[in-house]
């Protein structure tokens, strides 16, 4: 504990991190108010930039663009009704129309607080769940793991907007994806065509920036000369005693709902802003505002955004399974930096990831200040033409790419997962699936490999243990519960109707 | 018909050339493998999960078409050439120049009506990117027109 307490006080008196902090915060919501760059591009076009430093500077760089640009979505979700990042979406329902009513200071006020208040709950969660986790995570051996595994996978049916069976089968061939290269235990070459570059397997970075970054570029082409309305505001303005009267309570659920949603494996901010927002409505005394600019329902879609952040660090950590595509980034940062993310993380590299959570909240007060003191500078970047933004996000990626492992091979594959990534969307597939699967794959493998092990071939003995049993219960329900569900209550509904018949 | 269900089939003709390529892969000695899997096991379980999941897609299009997407634009296609452009660049002269071009010419594609900007920006940017990863992150870039001379 106490070792905990001084590793988070250590990131106040680090001059350099707070620094690093401060920097990555500004970029962080330049990269959020730029429509189309969300905090995973951010991410993966930032990870490059980080290879030289300090294993606990570099994640706290990676931590702090995904908070503060995921912040920063609800700048230009209030002021150009176009969220900066997909888990602003639902403040653009309340935000927008309340800006259209001369009122946006007071929108991002209210996104300001609740912001900073999600985000500030969901560290401190994160700082007394994740070692309890990992306390339990520690007796896990490999079939808990491989059931683990296969639990975090059946999540990604409701990773993004795709279907569950895209979202799967995108999943399952970033699975496949994992499996190029020489096999683990027998070195027999898998799927390399002759090219040794590829015996270590499919290197993460280029990965990740060619699905999140190249294929944004080409999505975005589409829109390349869309012009934005654009509402002007004299200053942000915060809430007032009466506005905090009256959205305290969403804000204090909505941090708790998008901290929970955070948790779960492959559930991300997205998910819980739309939750915080209906739940916000739900329980309101002024349904009838919603839509129509509710100061409820910006703070209650932003609290339980940026909540999920914290809460998707801590499976991220402590069990090695990303729950958002920006937490895979920052899974993949924690792999390259040689933190090896998973419950002995809190028994071997304590200080380390208490100075990570410290950042996270550092970050939070940051984002606050200049949320509040400089929205209205950062709003005007989002005016950027595409046509000089996306060019440099070209460039940032393919530079960024080759930086890694100075590979050629890099850049082609930032480029093919480009054109890859953009067909996949244009058919409705998700893109974050496949980098989960391709993350998760190795870990699915070899989990089974060595439980085959431990139970001598005997595949069915998994089932004979009551955790793993439980977790692939979990995953079975996840994958096939709501059809359960609709047959059940159809079902009874049948049987109603027959009896009034 | 067959447009609507042109993503299943295309997935399954990936799912099964996978499939043949797994096969084609060595077997491993049982000394070896022991009482885990050959290393084929695995992929072709993958493929044929998918294949199941490629299946219940097909049912869900045939039940419910989805909406025609638009035909790709122009501006799309074009930073797809780009790209191909840059491979060519990159292979035959060097990575910077290759960057700058196809930077240069993406902002123009992209609607850009001021040379003058694209062109500070296909310059500068990758100027200073090159300086950073040069300087600061000591990375060495591949050898080509520029960098020979840079690096001598």
């Amino acid at each position: 504990m106490y070792e905990a307490l001084s590793a988070l006080g250590s990131v106040v008196l680090d001059p350099y991190l707070l620094f690093l902090i401060f920097a990555t915060t500004i970029i962080g919501i330049v990269i959020g108010v730029l429509p189309g760059l969300g905090a995973t591009t951010g991410a993966a076009l930032l990870l490059p930039f980080t290879l030289t430093m300090d294993p606990v500077h570099a994640i706290a760089v990676l931590a702090t663009i995904y908070v503060s640009a995921t912040f920063a979505g609800s700048i230009t979700a209030i002021l150009i009704n176009t969220p900066g990042t997909s888990a602003a979406a639902a403040t653009t329902f309340d935000g927008f129309p309340l800006a259209q009513r001369g009122e946006a200071g007071r929108a991002l006020g209210i996104a300001v607080i609740a912001s900073t208040f999600g985000g500030i709950v969901s560290v401190v969660v994160l700082c007394f769940a994740a070692p309890l986790l990992a306390r339990v995570a520690y007796e896990f051996r490999p079939p808990e793991y491989f059931a683990l595994t296969v639990f975090g996978l059946s999540m990604l049916a409701s990773i993004s907007s795709g279907g569950a069976v895209k979202n799967l089968i995108g999943g399952v061939f970033g699975v496949w994806l994992s499996t190029i290269g020489a096999e683990r235990v027998t070195a027999i070459e898998r799927f390399m065509f002759g090219n040794y570059e590829l015996y270590e397997g499919l290197s993460f970075v280029p990965v990740m920036i060619g699905l999140f970054a190249m294929s944004e570029l080409l999505v975005q082409s589409k829109m390349a000369n869309q012009a934005a309305e654009y509402i002007k505001m004299k200053a942000v303005q915060l809430p007032s005693r009466a506005d905090y009267k009256k959205i305290w309570k969403t804000v204090v659920r909505s941090s708790g709902i998008g901290t929970f949603i955070g948790i779960l494996p492959a559930e991300g901010a997205t998910v819980a802003s739309m939750i915080g927002y209906s739940e916000a409505k739900r329980w309101s005394k002024n349904k009838e505002e919603f839509g129509k600019g509710s100061i409820e329902g910006i703070a209650g879609a932003e609290s339980a955004n940026n909540a999920a952040t914290g809460g998707a660090m801590v499976p991220t950590m402590v069990l090695g399974i990303p729950g958002s595509g920006t937490t895979a980034i920052i899974l993949v940062g924690l792999m390259v930096h040689g933190l090896r993310p998973g419950p002995y993380l809190f028994n071997e590299q304590v200080t380390a990831v208490y100075q990570i959570f410290g950042s996270m909240f550092v970050a939070n007060i940051m984002f606050l200040l200049m949320g509040l003191y400089a929205a209205k500078i950062f709003a005007r970047i989002s005016l950027v033409p595409s046509a000089i933004l996306w060019p440099i996000v070209f460039a940032l990626s393919v530079i960024g790419a080759y930086a890694l492992n100075s590979s050629m091979l890099d850049i082609w594959i930032v480029l093919i997962f480009g054109v890859i990534g953009f067909l996949a969307r244009r058919f409705g597939f998700a893109v974050a699936p496949i980098a989960v699967g391709l993350i998760l794959g190795k870990m699915v493998e070899v989990n089974l490999q060595n439980s085959l092990k431990i139970f001598n071939g005997e595949w069915w003995q998994i089932f004979t243990q009551p955790l793993a049993v439980f977790f692939l219960l979990l995953a079975f329900l996840g994958l096939c519960g709501p059809q359960l569900f609709r047959l059940v209550t159809r079902g009874s509904f049948d049987a109603n109707d027959g009896q009034s018949n | 018909m067959v447009k609507q269900q042109i993503v299943p089939i295309v997935l399954t003709i990936v799912s099964i050339v996978i499939i043949y390529l797994a096969l084609q892969l060595d077997l491993s000695p049982p000394m070896i493998v022991g009482d885990s899997m050959q290393p084929r096991a695995f992929p072709i379980f993958l493929m044929v999960l998918n294949l199941l999941l490629i299946a219940i897609l097909a049912y869900q299009i045939f039940k419910t078409p989805p909406k025609q997407n638009e035909p790709i634009n122009r501006v799309t296609w074009l930073s797809m050439v780009l790209m191909v452009l840059f491979y060519g660049l990159t292979v035959s002269t060097d990575m910077f120049i290759a960057i700058t071009v196809v930077m240069f010419l993406l902002s123009l594609a992209w609607g850009e009506r001021r040379p003058l900007i694209a062109a500070a920006n296909a310059i500068l940017t990758p100027f200073l990117i090159f300086l950073l990863f040069d300087n600061v992150l000591r990375i060495r870039f591949p050898r080509g027109i520029l960098m020979n001379w840079y690096y001598g």
